[in-house]
């Protein structure tokens, strides 16, 4: 009887010190992020990514990580809504400057179609370089939605449906090839969208089209916000709403990852033949990815192009396609939580160094091919699948 | 529509075909050896034309303005700075990743590319503008009712044509090309017999990468104007190409490049839609002919070992 | 079954008795893969039919012929070496797992049940094979050694409850130590299922005598004996296709 207790004891020390851990870790990440995206320092943005690369290269070192690791996965529902609330207390700290509003946005926004991609070609290995002509596909369609009044949250649905729909006239090509193929079928796709939506006058040519601000249940989003005697800059409203879609994202792919599903998709990536011999559809597994993915880049799309309040083609050439394959590469292919860090460095570390600003492209090409080269993993290597907290011994 | 406009489009078409044609023989002769494609070959074009064109202007700067002589160097120094490059791309960028999957060196080629252009239009003078290229080839003309043909490009046309016969015959009929048929056959034997594996793929990848240095300065004599991202269609169009020709043919690479070709110009002289949309036209039937015969129209469907 | 100018078989009769252990050997080239392929659905055959359990299966998809009850293994081991070995288990149980998007991302205590449930089968299923296997579900695929990865991929084919096993050159790659446990274990779980029928395509002749109780024998895609080891080994056509015609 006392053994017992005093097993327990422990197990619930070792419980609390790990709920410890894990909100202490939270609150440390989310302290960086706010000193990063508020300040215009150079040298602090510098020591800030040098605190965040030793932290990278050590942390996997120290044999606590393991128990770290644990902590998180044990307290896993606890440290996802920290997280959120981190960031939302991010977004507040920050509340009356828009710029680095702006950019906690973007962040966001650019994390829910790089979790598309994930879904594609980290799981089920469909190759997509279009994946900006489907964000562009979300943005046109809640333009063209919005001149016509319809409201905006479905606007920004249908983002989502019309991608989706648009990426299944890409459904035959896809089935049908392989490897290369289907890549040059994907950047084909991608360029000849911008280039259509460049030359057609009817959704605005080269001019590109305007959209109102979100209007969501009467609650502007292109209002300032007072709250007791301060102002608030419009762009919380667009932080609360893009966190809320971010979430909502990663929560999804990381359940589909963790099913059936999401095996059914590895299957179909590592071995198309053997998923065969088991009886596993390859077509609707890839249809189903695919399409997933494609939805997530439009509804995402839609709500960018809200928040910007106009888009042009050239907003969504095959280079924007590029960057957002070079993020999930970055982060780690297959893991949606290393594209956090990727998406950091790349939307946001070119905006705080200005002076890289016009040579980020030339630096992301560098970026991956180093990346690939040398550590192809990325950032965040995807690890083996646990489907629910605690079962991988 | 009138003869001599026809002339016209089908000269153009030719001209259009011998370019990709070009392009589309380094991507067979690289899928050919190393089962690689090299995504950002099209930028590897580009990049030769704007070669040629810094040495044209080098030239210039020299006093040396004997347009003869000029374009014999312009094509050598696109060339051979090409040819570096792309032994370079196959030693460090491509040979390293060959036992990670395809998908890694897909990655590396495309942003190769991307590389390419940016480094061009950042780094080259007023880049990102489009930049004229000198016309160097003789200038003579023969007016057939209302097509004109033109003695340069003519030259072009016919130089287009022998380098690609000369790549043809290295592959065909000297020791080297036989080596690199040993080796696009069978690399296992081929470095058992005693090929040297590495030596071969250099090689390989300098004779295409040289040949679409040598496609740029084509490019930029022909249309009088070269731009930063003329890579991406060129890579695109040359790879399906490629692709529809069969990837591992000389021959079907010929054939894919007219073909493409052909159907770009039929599609601008046929739809009566702005010439704009010869891009978008053009991109369409790519996506097409890769669904419809997604291993190419000549050689035999790979196989694979259950 | 010809492929291009080659024909890899050719008017091949095959009988299969329920519950039977079947032999299937030949010189290499002599279509025993193609045949399984053929069986399986991989290939579509030119000519001929395929009859499994009263139901003509001639040329159905891969998918169809495994869902009518065939389970097979590979040649040339084709494990998803990234995942754990519970992962391939499921993948090749997974026509009995509820595929559902819905389901899998909504009821996700659903899920876990199903999860836990089979676990714990899988984890019988292994360890009637072997019981130190069963303790490492969770390992990655790719740190098992060869005969473990092949005890897997046995259970593969076994995990979905098949009629028909066929199992493509098991010891292929083994020592004669490592063989010998092999089939030990595969007679193991033969004693557990008395209907499962197989078929076994060897080239380790040890195998075949001890295991089977009947063979065929293939050369040049054709059947040229048919009947128990012992008879068969000593046909002179057989020996005539391995080793070449005697001289003198």
């Amino acid at each position: 009887m006392r053994r017992v207790a005093a097993t327990d004891r422990r197990a619930r020390s070792v419980s609390a010190s790990g709920l410890v851990a894990v909100v202490v870790g939270i609150a440390a990440c989310g302290a960086w992020l706010w000193a990063f995206l508020a300040t215009d320092r150079v040298w602090l943005v510098a020591a800030l990514l040098v605190v965040a690369a030793i932290a990278f290269v050590l942390v996997p070192r120290v044999d606590a990580v393991g128990a770290y690791r644990d902590a998180f996965a044990r307290h896993r529902r606890v440290a996802v809504a920290l997280s959120a609330l981190a960031v939302l207390g991010v977004g507040v700290a920050l509340y009356d400057q828009p710029y680095p509003l702006l950019m906690l946005c973007t962040v966001l926004l650019f994390i829910v179609p790089c979790i598309g991609l994930t879904i594609q070609t980290g799981y089920a290995g469909i190759v997509n370089f279009a994946g900006a002509a489907f964000f562009g596909t979300g943005a046109y369609t809640a333009a063209v939605l919005a001149s016509r009044h319809v409201p905006h949250l479905a606007g920004i649905v249908a983002g989502g449906v019309v991608a989706a729909l648009v990426g299944s006239l890409l459904i035959l090509p896809m089935l049908r090839t392989r490897g290369y193929y289907a890549a040059l079928v994907t950047i084909a796709f991608g360029i000849l969208f911008s280039t259509f939506l460049e030359v057609n006058n009817a959704l605005g040519g080269p001019q590109g089209l305007k959209l109102p601000g979100i209007d969501l249940v009467g609650w502007k989003f292109n209002r300032d916000v007072a709250v007791g005697g301060e102002r608030a800059s419009f762009y919380v409203n667009y932080v609360v709403l893009s966190l809320a879609l971010a979430l909502a994202a990663f929560v999804f792919a990381r359940r589909v990852e963790r099913s059936w599903v999401g095996l059914a998709f590895d299957a179909v990536r590592l071995d198309e033949t053997a998923a065969a011999a088991f009886g596993i559809d390859i077509a609707r597994a890839k249809i189903l990815a695919f399409t997933l993915g494609n939805f997530l880049c439009g509804i995402a799309g839609a709500v960018y192009s809200m928040m910007q309040g106009f888009i042009a083609p050239n907003n969504f050439t095959f280079g924007e396609s590029l960057i957002l394959v070079s993020i999930v590469i970055l982060g780690g292919l297959g893991n949606p939580l290393g594209l956090v860090p990727a998406a950091l460095v790349i939307v946001v570390v070119p905006q705080k160094l200005q002076f890289i600003q016009e040579y980020r492209f030339l630096l992301y090409g560098v970026l991956v091919i180093l990346v690939v080269l040398f550590r192809p993993e990325g950032l965040l290597p995807r690890r083996a699948r646990e489907y629910f907290a605690g079962t991988l011994r | 529509m009138d003869a001599g406009v026809l002339a016209q489009y089908a000269f153009n078409g030719l001209m259009l075909g011998v370019i990709y044609a070009m392009v589309a023989v380094g991507f067979t002769l690289f899928f050919g050896v190393l089962d690689v494609i090299q995504f950002g070959h099209g930028d590897v074009v580009m990049a030769g034309a704007f070669v040629g064109l810094a040495t044209y202007l080098g030239l210039g700067a020299l006093g040396i303005a004997v347009p003869a002589f000029a374009v014999i160097v312009v094509a050598c120094a696109a060339g051979f700075t090409m040819a570096l490059a792309g032994a370079f791309i196959a030693r460090y960028l491509v040979l390293p990743l060959r036992t990670a999957p395809a998908f890694n060196t897909l990655l590396v080629t495309l942003m190769l590319g991307s590389v390419l252009r940016e480094l061009v239009r950042l780094f080259y003078p007023n880049g990102s503008n489009p930049q004229p290229f000198p016309r160097l080839l003789p200038a003579a003309a023969i007016n057939l009712g209302n097509f004109t043909l033109r003695l340069d490009s003519t030259i072009l046309l016919v130089t287009g044509l022998v380098t690609i016969f000369v790549v043809n015959l290295i592959v065909r009929r000297t020791r080297l090309g036989l080596a690199i048929r040993a080796v696009a056959q069978d690399s296992e034997t081929a470095r058992v017999v005693g090929i040297d594996f590495e030596r071969v793929v250099l090689v390989t990848f300098a004779i295409g990468s040289a040949l679409a240095g040598i496609a740029g300065i084509v490019y930029g004599l022909y249309y009088n104007e070269v731009n930063f991202d003329i890579g991406l269609l060129l890579g695109v169009i040359g790879f399906s190409a490629a692709v529809v020709g069969g990837l591992g043919s000389i021959y079907g690479a010929i054939l894919g490049g007219f073909l493409f070709a052909a159907l770009q110009t039929i599609g601008s002289v046929a739809l009566p839609v702005s010439s704009a949309y010869n891009n978008v036209f053009a991109f369409a039937i790519v996506i097409m002919l890769i669904t419809w015969k997604p291993t190419g129209l000549i050689a035999e469907p790979a196989s694979e070992r259950v | 079954m010809t492929f291009g100018g080659l024909t890899a078989l050719d008017a091949l009769d095959l009988d299969v008795a329920g519950g039977e252990i079947l032999g299937l050997i030949g010189p290499n080239g002599s279509g025993k893969t193609t045949f399984f392929n053929v069986l399986t659905g991989l290939y579509r055959p030119r000519a001929g039919r395929v009859e499994f359990a009263g139901r003509d299966i001639t040329g159905l998809a891969a998918q169809k012929v495994f869902r009518a009850g065939i389970a097979r293994t590979f040649q040339r081991s084709r494990l998803c070496l990234p995942l754990t070995v519970f992962d391939n288990l499921m993948i090749g149980n997974h026509v009995r797992l509820q595929r559902h998007l819905a389901f899998n991302v909504l009821r996700r205590g659903a899920l876990r049940r199903e999860f836990d449930a089979n676990v714990e089968a899988s984890r019988a299923l292994v360890a009637t094979f072997n019981r130190r296997l069963a303790t490492r579900l969770f390992d990655a695929a790719s740190a098992l050694d060869m005969i473990d990865r092949r005890r897997v991929e046995i259970c593969r084919a076994l995990v979905s409850a098949p009629r028909l096993l066929l199992l493509d050159e098991p010891s292929a790659g083994m020592t004669h130590g490592e063989t010998r446990e092999l089939m030990d274990d595969l007679l193991q779980v033969r004693a557990a299922r008395a209907e499962l029928t197989i078929v076994i395509i060897e080239h380790e002749m040890n195998v075949i005598e001890r295991m089977t109780e009947r063979c065929v024998v293939l050369n040049y895609g054709e059947k040229i004996a048919e009947g128990p080891f012992h008879a068969v080994a000593a046909d002179p056509r057989v020996q005539e296709a391995y080793f070449g015609q005697a001289t003198a």
